[in-house]
């Protein structure tokens, strides 16, 4: 059984369905891809899944566990964090004191013994950050930000991490540095949902893809029979080319 | 879930049912009910409740469009309505003429002034920054407003066709100006509904809202479109206050006060329905026509009438449905950040008591003369007030400053600590009552934010505003509370180690040292508490919301911890409130008395406790400039004008004044290096950063931009792909004209 499935998920807004009817399974220790285009429901989806939009119908399960009348605050607690799409750091406070805030709030539900400080500290280092950590998030540039989200939500030490697009805004390099520290966090038993458009990012990191349009999968499959997919072609890969 | 959020939903009606049938039955006058007297209620209650729904559509179609609430939408349709008292009565111009140079001319001059001066500048500023500009307009407005008409000669609009009779509804006569009132209403629903639906206009006002950046792609321009929605409210403000004005008397404080009206109804509205605004407008004006025929409130309550339209705000903020946890936006900050330390702390408080003590004791030189801060006995008493409003701007640090909560409450807690220290030990000086002030106040804080906490920032401001009025008119006046009677309430001087402080002349200067020391223990405790674990989840909840959430901080605590140290900070203000006073009357707690005192230490910067000492020295301004000029009658209204005026400024730096002037003194100290680096990054940056906000805005699609420049653009206007999605899906409405959900 996986460890956090969607089930059946609806989602209106007004008369539009964002989501029809969505069902998906992430596994531990692997990095699970929800792919599609611009507008396909990917975001809305990650919003469900951590309780900033309440579903119209269907629900989410974590561990065995019905979650989806839970707060926020609580399935984060559980073992769910995420990342945004559009940037929603602390911008006001240090990258350091993001991750802090993080690793603080984790002494709340982790019961083992561990120095908020140097957790903050040493996960910085780990996504590679240990030299910005005095710095405003404001001022920093978008793909440093997301980078300082990503640590945030590792302070957290999630069971299932979600990232929206983490590699915008990042070089060729750091991605590639994302896509080794990704496979080390599966690697360590971490569930990962990811979503993001480099297409080379997602083929070489995930093992099982998702593909959305128009709010429904259309398509599900490891990278091989994604790609080979005639429906996924006609919706997404056809304009891969631009979005790439 | 949804279930759940029903039944509380009927159960919380049930209790408020309850409550209104035990107040109306506890309250019930000798009018019986009959179809005379609710024929009467009718037609006095349909044209205020047209008045009211008038005020409160602008303020809708204004909010809808612009995205900024405006706060000072009573106070200038209160200007306009003096305006045309000038013109109408003083001038003796014919009423269609100073109709037209009031509505046509000087409201949309008004509307379109404030747009390109100010409010274009708040689009993207953060909640906090954009409640403080309009407050200030508010209050500049009232100052104004009294500078040039002194309220000490009674001014009077006539009703319109005052001499004709009206029309017979049954045996109620219904006057004309109460029927072109209710006509005008209609009238004005009709237009703003055709306007917002079917003219050019009004579709690209309604695109804008959604979407600006996509409104400007599509031709739509965002400029002409707020000016445009600014001039229609200034218009229906302008209208709203001719019509009411021989109502509630043309008075500045009686028709700003028509604010929490209207306030009411566009939360009934949810901010956005132009037919539930006029329905809430109703609502008001037949709950208030319904008291003042069939109820009379007993001496011990008999204001209550005038706290009808908070209350009702009050429950419709109950009823409100559940916002969605709000993203966040970006704040400008500095480069780098650096915390005070315990030792500069400790220096800065010692600072502030050693300078408050010299001047009290008369050593400092240049403040001993004749002039700006002569240490005369006035001045003695006048120090104890200011540093008793620092103390209160003291106890908006965490909350306003950190969590992002605007409250406009605490002078209101402040005066019920007050009130409370009187009856748990100020009758005989105990410093003990002091603790217990504070232990009332921290959960009154707390409770006060509770109906809003679920809901959108902007709610919280209007509730706790709410709750000033309602203290104001029945808390206050309440006999158990207060003393009604001319002595007031009275306090004994407080006595610790042997020192005797009070408003008694003798006591001064012990007092406002006592005081400068409490001001000084409160700054370093909060700039302590700003290095610890609180302060920073205060801040991330103001930042990002939504981001806060999924780190697993739960936001209701967070909120209700904040709001009850602010409470507890407020009480013990509360106390020394009382002191400096010596005996407090029950009127010495209107709504606007506490609105100088959030503005003053937002224009200081409220993330800075410094601030809040800072506002308190600014406070002295005022008095003093009064002083030095000789009292000329024009500067009567500066408490109103001066920080009204002052935070505008905010609109020009949202961070406040201790932001830079304290980082460019702070470079001043040797060990602070990194304030001079920072200063220096800071000027490079302006110097490079051509790119600037309303050049974004103003752009159109003519000009060339080089790669580095659109990513500039891009980040400032924090345009990311899911923006430029397919934009059918993307504008979700925001304004909607129809009923509001749930």
């Amino acid at each position: 059984m996986a460890l956090l499935s969607a089930e059946d998920v609806v989602v209106r807004f007004g008369g539009l369905r964002a989501l029809s009817e969505v069902s998906l399974d992430v596994e531990a220790g692997r990095v699970t891809g929800l792919i599609g285009p611009n507008g396909a429901g990917k975001t809305t989806c990650f919003n469900v899944i951590t309780g900033l939009q309440e579903p119209t119908a269907g629900r989410v399960m974590f561990d065995g566990i019905d979650i989806s009348n839970k707060k926020p605050s609580k399935r984060a607690r559980m073992g769910i964090a995420r990342t945004f799409q559009k940037l929603e750091a602390f911008s006001s406070l240090s990258a350091r004191d993001n991750v802090l805030v993080a690793a603080e709030q984790r002494k709340a539900w982790d019961k083992s013994k561990f120095d908020p400080r140097t957790v903050a500290d040493e996960t910085l280092e780990r996504v590679g950050i240990g030299d910005i950590a005095q710095f405003m998030v404001g001022t920093l540039p978008t793909g440093t930000a997301r980078l300082v989200e990503l640590a945030r939500a590792l302070a957290t030490n999630p069971k299932v991490l979600l990232l929206d697009e983490p590699s915008s805004g990042l070089n060729e390099d750091e991605t590639e540095g994302m896509a080794v520290l990704l496979r080390r966090l599966v690697g360590e038993g971490l569930a990962v949902l990811l979503v993001e458009h480099d297409m080379s990012f997602v083929m070489g990191t995930c093992e099982h893809i998702y593909v959305l349009d128009f709010g429904r999968i259309i398509a599900a499959g490891s990278p091989t029979q994604v790609q080979g997919d005639a429906a996924v072609q006609a919706a997404y890969l056809g304009s891969a080319a631009e979005v790439a | 879930m949804r279930l759940k959020g029903r039944s509380s939903t009927v159960a919380g009606a049930l209790v408020v049912a309850a409550f209104v049938l035990y107040i109306v039955n506890v309250n019930r006058g000798a009018t019986p009910y009959s179809w005379q007297s609710f024929a009467t209620m009718v037609v006095v209650g349909l044209s205020l409740g047209g008045i009211y729904a008038i005020f409160a559509a602008g303020l809708v179609v204004t909010y809808s469009t612009t995205g900024i609430f405006n706060f000072a939408h009573g106070a200038i349709g209160c200007f306009l309505a003096f305006c045309y008292w000038e013109m109408r009565v003083n001038h003796g111009w014919p009423a269609p003429l100073a109709l037209f140079v009031v509505l046509f001319l000087l409201a949309p001059a008004i509307g379109v002034g404030l747009d390109v001066l100010l409010m274009r500048r708040l689009r993207f500023a953060p909640l906090v920054v954009q409640l403080m500009v309009t407050v200030g307009l508010m209050l500049t407005f009232m100052g104004v407003t009294l500078t040039i008409w002194k309220p000490n000669t009674p001014r009077a609009l006539q009703h319109f066709y005052e001499s004709s009779k009206g029309v017979h509804v049954g045996d109620v006569v219904a006057t004309w100006h109460r029927i072109i009132t209710v006509l005008v209403a209609l009238g004005i629903a009709v237009l703003l509904r055709t306007l917002l639906y079917k003219t050019r206009l009004g579709i690209s006002m309604r695109a804008v809202v959604d979407n600006r950046n996509l409104a400007g792609l599509t031709g739509a321009r965002p400029n002409v479109v707020s000016s445009a929605s600014w001039a229609l409210g200034c218009m229906t403000a302008g209208l709203a206050g001719i019509l009411i004005a021989p109502e509630t008397g043309l008075t500045v404080e009686n028709m700003t006060l028509l604010i929490v009206t209207a306030f009411a109804a566009a939360a009934i509205a949810q901010l956005k329905s132009l037919p539930w605004a006029f329905a809430g407008g109703l609502i008001i004006g037949l709950c208030g026509a319904f008291a003042q025929v069939f109820l009379s409130f007993s001496q011990d309550f008999s204001y209550a009438n005038e706290a009808i339209p908070a209350v009702i705000l009050f429950i419709a903020l109950l009823f409100l449905p559940q916002a969605r946890i709000e993203t966040g936006t970006i704040r400008l900050t500095k480069r780098t950040e650096r915390l005070t330390t315990p030792w500069e702390a400790l220096l800065g408080s010692l600072v502030m008591v050693g300078l408050v003590s010299a001047w009290a004791n008369g050593w400092i030189p240049w403040f001993s003369g004749t002039h700006f801060g002569q240490r005369t006995d006035v001045w003695l008493g006048r120090g104890a007030t200011f540093l008793v409003f620092g103390l209160i701007m003291m106890s908006l640090v965490p909350l306003i400053g950190w969590a992002g909560q605007v409250s406009f409450a605490n002078y209101a807690i402040a005066g019920f600590g007050a009130a409370m220290y009187h009856h748990v030990g100020g009758q005989h000086g105990s410093p003990i009552g002091i603790f217990w002030v504070m232990v009332i106040c921290a959960p009154l804080g707390a409770l006060i934010a509770i109906p809003a906490l679920r809901l959108k920032g902007l709610y919280l401001a209007l509730a706790t505003m709410a709750f000033a009025e309602f203290a104001d008119k029945v808390l206050f006046r309440y006999p158990r509370i207060l003393n009604p009677t001319a002595s007031g309430t009275l306090y004994k001087p407080l006595r610790v180690l042997g020192f005797q402080m009070s408003s008694d002349p003798g006591d001064r200067k012990a007092f406002v040292i006592f005081l400068a020391i409490a001001i000084a223990v409160i700054f370093f405790g909060l700039q302590m508490l700003r290095r610890s674990r609180w302060a920073r989840r205060w801040i991330a909840i103001a930042d990002s919301p939504a981001a806060a959430a999924t780190v697993g901080i739960n936001l209701t605590v967070s909120k209700v911890a904040v709001f009850a140290l602010s409470g507890a900070l407020a009480g013990f203000a509360g106390t020394m409130l009382g002191l400096s006073k010596g005996a407090l009357a029950v009127d010495e707690f209107p709504l606007f008395a506490g609105l100088p005192l959030v503005l003053l230490l937002a224009v200081w910067g409220s993330r800075y406790p410094v601030a809040a000492f800072m506002g308190a020295l600014g406070l002295a301004i005022f008095p003093a400039l009064q002083e030095m000029a000789g009292n000329p009658t024009w500067l009567t209204s500066i408490e109103l004008l001066g920080p009204g005026l002052a935070v505008i400024g905010m609109a020009f730096q949202p961070e406040g004044a201790a932001f830079n002037a304290g980082r460019d003194l702070a470079g001043l100290l040797p060990w602070r290096r990194d304030a001079r680096e920072e200063k220096a990054l800071v000027v490079a940056k302006l110097r490079d950063d051509d790119v600037t906000r309303d050049e974004i805005n103003d752009l159109g699609l003519t000009r060339a931009f080089t790669v580095d420049k659109i990513a500039k653009i891009d980040r400032a206007l924090d345009i990311a792909d899911e923006m430029l999605e397919r934009p059918g899906i993307v504008v979700a409405s925001e304004v909607t004209h129809g009923a509001p959900v749930g």
